[in-house]
């Protein structure tokens, strides 16, 4: 598939609501998780559009996981963990290090821009870091506009369109 | 949309009840509901698929909040609980315990923050509420696949391991003791004591340090449960908790209980070294006792100075000392350890502040070991009393220093920690100058004056009244120590003082004494050996500073004293009596309880391609060869999932974090 097919397909925003960007963030326990409660309870004030899920460590992070999410229609994905030097598991950010680069750099020759995949490190006392993140990253995503992947996998006959089931596929 | 080897430990496993999901949802006394609306989101989660029961409550954490979620999973049938209310850093395992009251696997239980990460961030109440209720639903999502898991518990080896023979270690392995458990306390110097014992007198009771550490030496000493290793170093490490076997190799002391007048021996000696016990104030011989009345109470040699010639053999006939001793290697068992690996004090750079090219300025630990009696000046400074001496303390000397400002260290950091013992010890060795030297006119140079501790302050107050002088120096422009022009005195310091407006001073000076910082010592082996989380400041990091403030995130493995970071002897103490208690807490129990999110490979999907071998921080998975697949060892494993997400064929799951748990919320939070 060369380049120009992915030319992004003009997006039809729906009228009832004006759009807001969806953002997933992937955030490991021990240090990024609880800097954002360290946001929390200093109180500072964020954007709504960012969704937190937890993961033991940034090194649970897979990068399918992040694929997930975009082709779930996510507007933008964060990865946060602990720094260097202050994984709880020795070295599993080491690992998220490695991976977020390239998979970045996949996601672009996919067309998704740069501005909607973030990989920071936020330290648990690092509330005030992770609210202004949360705040500049919101901000570009808003930029960048719309992803719609979903969409436009559904509008080129590609991907999982209609077998989306709503809840998983268990019984 | 999941391909089949996302059904790993999926609603459907066999023995796994069917979903019936409990949502309670948290006012946490108008924390939460003042900025969302909490009804709204018990009702948009009651419509969610397998959700049973729905409400809120005032306090869920608070004994009645919990009676209610017990009550509901009883009278409904619960088998998935979802309590949406503050971090589950706080009250996760409250609720966990709730719900295993009520008979239900704690496991499935799934807890939501809507205070720190909502109501406390989000100012638009609408999206508040609606953020609040997109997390519950995910939430729920998550639940409805979640399956019971055990935690798992480990046999522990009824001793424990104290590293480091200093106050910090003595303490630990006394109240260890105290306890009726088995300690052995390894000390890596052939001495006890740690650095306590090079104090000359210590704050903030006034006592000289000594005779209070020789209470606790005889106290550990003669414990009839606690071991004492001393030239003890650890070789290697290996087990975890409940059952760690750690090689250790003993120096060879070269000298024995039989000798009787270590007097005689170490007179006859010929080669001398400079001593560290004094800090290069005083030479010692290569047999040698550091001070009088150190334990244990016998000499011993270094092996780097000895040239063996005999002549301390031939001072005392012979017995006692073997200079044919050799180094021996042990291994121990041990349940739990406790780091109390303590630190060392900064020393300075060649030049700053003029150290090591004026004689005239020394460190703060130099100055104790001059005061102290049994010092190398035998606690004479080189001032008699009535000469109107000049005295000047230099803080944050290796302490609150700033990238750009201060040279960095030689691993390209600067110590830009507070050290915060040496405020108040520059005024206790400033107090009692002053009482020595009645006529001596005393500056501090300081940029704030952190005497933080009970009975600090009392030193700073007492200091102003004596007369002290004190000038505050920005940290940007720290003071210059040059030489007098006029070669009237030894040093001069010249800086703006802040409390005059940023007056340019310029102080001449008989003697300057830096404030010196405290650095870890260095165990980067014991670090790769434990792997011990380590913070940016060197020092080894707790799990949590309020909530496991001696607890490394390695489990079994405790922190006393001066390893986690600057504390005066009160605090070294209070940790170590901490770790002490958390440990033989630990012990007591018979066995070790481990959260169960550890990995587990699913044989028929793992083609054995070793990825997860490459990955894995703890070495926790290898190849069984005979079946070319990767095995998991659930001791050693300790849940971070980095396999799983490495795993090409996904199949490495994480229990609690599977692939399907995963994508649960993720479908939920994007409205799948």
């Amino acid at each position: 598939m060369s380049q120009a097919d992915l030319t992004p397909v003009p997006v039809e925003t729906p009228t009832s609501q004006p759009w807001e960007p969806r953002i997933i963030a992937f955030l490991c326990y021990w240090c990024s998780y609880t800097g954002a409660d360290n946001a929390g309870t200093s109180r500072l004030k964020y954007p709504a559009n960012v969704d937190i899920i937890r993961v033991m460590c940034s090194g649970r992070i897979d990068p399918d996981l992040i694929m997930t999410a975009f082709a779930q229609g996510a507007d933008g994905v964060m990865v946060c963990g602990c720094h260097i030097g202050d994984c709880h598991y020795i070295a599993g950010n080491h690992k998220t290090m490695t991976r977020m680069p390239l998979l970045s750099r996949v996601l672009q020759d996919f067309g998704i821009e740069p501005e909607r995949f973030v990989h920071e490190w936020v330290s648990a006392a690092e509330g005030d870091k992770f609210a202004k993140l949360v705040r500049q990253v919101t901000e570009q995503v808003r930029q960048v506009g719309r992803l719609d992947w979903p969409g436009r996998m559904y509008r080129r006959g590609v991907g999982h369109g209609e077998d989306l089931q709503p809840w998983g596929d268990q019984a | 949309m999941f391909d089949a080897t996302d059904s790993a430990a999926s609603g459907s496993t066999p023995g796994v009840q069917a979903p019936r999901v409990g949502v309670f949802v948290c006012h946490c006394g108008g924390n939460i509901s003042d900025v969302v609306d909490v009804k709204r989101v018990a009702e948009e989660a009651a419509r969610m698929p397998d959700v049973v029961f729905t409400t809120t409550h005032m306090f869920h954490c608070s004994d009645p909040g919990q009676a209610l979620i017990e009550q509901k999973i009883r009278e409904h049938a619960l088998t998935r609980v979802v309590v949406a209310a503050c971090s589950p850093t706080l009250h996760q395992i409250t609720f966990r315990r709730a719900v295993e009251r009520a008979g239900l696997n704690q496991y499935l239980f799934e807890h939501v923050n809507i205070r720190e990460h909502v109501s406390w961030v989000i100012e638009d109440k609408e999206a508040a509420t609606a953020k609040a209720s997109r997390l519950v639903r995910a939430a729920v999502n998550r639940a409805r696949l979640l399956v019971p898991l055990d935690k798992r518990r480990i046999p522990i080896h009824p001793a424990a391991l104290v590293i480091g023979g200093g106050v910090a270690g003595l303490m630990a392995a006394r109240d260890l003791g105290d306890r009726g458990m088995k300690v052995t306390l390894i000390e890596n110097r052939p001495f006890l004591g740690g650095r306590m014992a090079q104090l000359w007198n210590v704050f903030p009771t006034n006592e000289e340090a000594r005779p209070l550490l020789s209470n606790l030496v005889r106290d550990v000493v003669k414990h009839p449960l606690i071991t004492i290793l001393t030239g003890a170093h650890v070789v290697n490490s290996e087990g975890v908790v409940g059952d760690f076997k750690t090689k250790i190799k003993i120096d060879a002391r070269g000298v024995d209980e039989r000798l009787t007048y270590p007097g005689n021996a170490i007179a006859a000696c010929p080669e001398e070294t400079i001593s560290e016990f004094d800090f290069a104030l005083s030479r010692r011989k290569a047999i040698y006792m550091p001070y009088p009345g150190c334990f244990p109470p016998i000499p011993a040699i270094d092996w780097h100075t000895c040239t063996k010639c005999g002549k301390c053999v031939a001072a005392v006939g012979g017995k006692g000392i073997n200079l044919d001793a050799k180094s021996r290697e042990l291994t121990l068992h041990s349940g739990v350890i406790i780091l109390a690996t303590g630190y060392d004090p900064y020393e300075p750079l060649l030049g700053e502040y003029g150290y090591g090219i004026f004689p005239k300025v020394i460190t703060l630990q130099q100055l104790h070991r001059m005061l102290d009696p049994e010092g190398p000046t035998a606690g004479a400074l080189p001032f008699d009393s009535n000469t109107p001496v000049r005295i000047g303390f230099l803080h944050c000397v290796g302490a609150r220093q700033i990238d750009g400002v201060n040279a960095p260290q030689p691993d390209g950091k600067v110590k830009d920690y507070c050290a915060r013992t040496c405020c108040t010890a520059a005024m206790h060795a400033a107090v009692a100058l002053r009482e020595r030297f009645p006529k001596s006119h005393i500056t501090s140079f300081y940029q704030d004056m952190r005497t933080y501790g009970r009975g600090h302050e009392e030193y700073y107050e007492q200091a102003s009244q004596q007369g002290v002088l004190f000038v505050r120096y920005s940290p940007w422009h720290p003071p210059r120590v040059d030489k007098d022009r006029t070669g009237k005195w030894p040093v001069v310091v010249r800086t703006n003082d802040l409390l005059t407006d940023g007056l340019p001073i310029e102080v001449p000076l008989d003697l300057l004494v830096l404030a010196t910082g405290v650095v870890p010592h260095d165990i980067s082996e014991l670090v790769t050996m434990y792997s011990c989380a380590v913070g940016y400041d060197s020092f080894l990091l707790e799990v949590h500073p309020k909530l496991r403030p001696v607890e490394l995130a390695v489990s079994g493995v405790f922190l006393a004293g001066c390893c986690q970071g600057p504390m005066d002897i009160t605090e070294a103490c209070s940790a170590a009596s901490a770790a002490a208690s958390k440990a033989a807490a630990m012990i007591s129990q018979g066995q070790v309880e481990m959260d169960p999110f550890i990995a587990s490979v699913d044989e028929e999907v793992c083609t054995g391609c070793q990825t997860c071998l490459t990955v894995c921080p703890y070495d926790a998975i290898v190849r069984d060869e005979a079946r070319g697949l990767a095995i998991v060892s659930e001791a050693l494993c300790t849940g971070c999932g980095t396999c799983a997400a490495a795993c090409p064929s996904s199949a490495i799951q994480q229990a609690g974090f599977n692939d399907r748990q995963v994508r649960a919320e993720i479908d939920v939070l994007l409205g799948v």
